[in-house]
């Protein structure tokens, strides 16, 4: 727990995207905090859910991601959001502020709560394998 | 009867040419919005430049075109309006009322015109005027041109009575220039035209006027928005959308906003305290209160202290009256946020007339 609090405060003070992370090595960390192995699988089922938990605007991750992560989502607001999915923007999943800044907003607004540190490894798992 | 050239080539070019210019600018100005503004103010600027050259012509013209020669002094009108008056081979007392009448209220509107586009949009040579100004000059020119609308009518009006009183074609007479010659008309000095010395002092004055307009637009615009972003701002808000300018809400509404970033139209937006922190006072240094454009005034000054939604204004709902509700929610717009769609210049603050085009539906 330790060296992820050390290393998330040295990360705080990085410029955003500052591609200071991979995919895998968040993976690594946030199974670490779980103590379980990611699972694809969970993370797809929780990416495609709707929980009904958050605000009424954005009952689920596909309200603006859409249900295929490898082509770009639409916000509410007409803006378009680029792929989730490494493979199609390998600018994903390489800054941790970014990451956590994303996850902190966007579970609360789908799920009305912070998302574990399991559910991130899965998401990010699944969208990796994509 | 002796026909003879009363109207000149040039006085018959002018007259036509300001039912032209007169007629476009009427239209786009009474019947249509900001999609015509151009074209107002192209014909309203072409009569005014006629007018200008009409002026030149009644001190340089020909015996009928001078302004010596039918200015009527108060007992030719009175003894017109008796009826005691004989015909006039130009302009009769009364017409020659009309004439000058219509040639100042033509310059009114101009003047007024361009005093408005300069307060209210901040556009043309007197761009140093203030909001509020324009908006009050906006209803003298209405008002100016309502009444050119009534002497435009009265104009016609005189015609046909005077054609039925003298029992000759006066509009006609206004295409061939040709009138006939009677004994008893009333007589008129014979004045010679300058045509060379009139081109060269109108070409001067519109020129001359023409050259002052264009230094004086190039000057730069008292009340103009903020043009230099803060950079966190910038990032932070066009995350998820377009960046409204801070001059589209007052001080109050923007702090408001930021202190409910959890909850932001729906979604959480929220952001650490310093970064907040930041941005509300990026916000609130350049909001509303500090632009004296158009969307200040009518949108960011124009809303209760609860709104945060520009689409819930009066104004903007009125502005946008005219457009499907289809255009909003299908590709490219896709939300009524989503003001850049249309507005090529929105995240500057100004939404210029001259910079709206509504994309075509796509389907992709």
């Amino acid at each position: 727990m330790k060296p992820l609090i050390l290393c998330l405060a040295a990360l705080a003070a990085t410029p955003a995207l500052a591609g200071d992370t991979t995919p895998e090595a968040l993976i690594a960390t946030y199974s670490a905090e779980a103590g379980q192995p990611a699972d694809p699988a969970r993370g797809e089922a929780l990416f495609l859910a709707e929980t009904g938990g958050g605000k009424p605007d954005t009952p689920s991750c596909t309200t603006c991601h859409t249900a295929d992560p490898t082509r770009a989502g639409q916000a509410r607001t007409g803006k378009a959001i680029e792929p989730l999915a490494p493979r199609a923007n390998p600018a994903r999943f390489t800054d941790t502020a970014h990451v956590e800044k994303w996850f902190g907003r966007n579970c609360n607004s789908v799920l009305g709560r912070d998302c574990t540190a399991a559910e991130k490894s899965d998401i990010i798992t699944w969208l990796t394998g994509l | 009867m002796a026909q003879k050239i009363v109207w000149d080539r040039y006085i018959r070019l002018f007259h036509w040419g300001l039912v032209a210019t007169i007629a476009g600018a009427a239209v786009t100005g009474f019947l249509m919005g900001a999609e015509a503004l151009l074209i107002h103010i192209v014909t309203g600027t072409l009569a005014v430049i006629l007018v200008t050259s009409r002026i030149v012509w009644g001190f340089l013209g020909g015996t009928y075109a001078r302004f010596s020669s039918f200015t009527p002094r108060p007992r030719d009108v009175l003894a017109h309006l008796r009826g005691g008056g004989v015909r006039h081979l130009g302009h009769n007392p009364l017409g020659a009322l009309m004439v000058l009448a219509l040639l100042a209220t033509i310059l009114g509107i101009g003047l007024s015109g361009l005093a408005v586009l300069g307060g209210t949009l901040k556009t043309g040579p007197l761009s140093g005027l203030s909001f509020e100004l324009g908006r009050t000059l906006r209803e003298g020119h209405e008002l100016l041109a309502t009444g050119l609308l009534v002497l435009i009518g009265l104009h016609l009006g005189g015609v046909i009575f005077e054609s039925l009183r003298s029992r000759e074609n006066l509009a006609r007479a206004m295409v061939t220039g040709r009138k006939p010659s009677r004994s008893g008309d009333h007589p008129d000095a014979p004045r010679k035209a300058h045509p060379r010395a009139a081109l060269a002092l109108g070409a001067a004055l519109v020129l001359g006027l023409g050259g002052l307009a264009i230094a004086a637009t190039n000057r730069p615009v008292p009340g103009a928005p903020v043009a230099e972003w803060d950079a966190l701002t910038q990032d932070e808000c066009s995350a998820c959308h377009m960046t409204y300018h801070p001059s589209l809400l007052p001080r109050t509404n923007w702090r408001a906003l930021m202190a409910g970033l959890d909850d932001h139209f729906g979604e959480d937006a929220s952001l650490p305290a310093d970064a907040t922190g930041q941005i509300t006072d990026w916000l609130e240094a350049h909001a509303a209160e500090t632009a004296d454009t158009l969307p200040a005034h009518r949108l960011g000054l124009g809303v209760d202290e609860s709104t945060l939604r520009l689409t819930e204004t009066r104004f903007w709902k009125r502005t946008h009256r005219d457009i499907p509700d289809a255009t909003f929610t299908r590709k490219p717009v896709l939300s009524r946020a989503n003001c850049r769609a249309c507005h090529a210049d929105a995240e500057t603050g100004w939404f210029s007339p001259f910079q709206i085009s509504i994309p075509k539906e796509t389907l992709q």
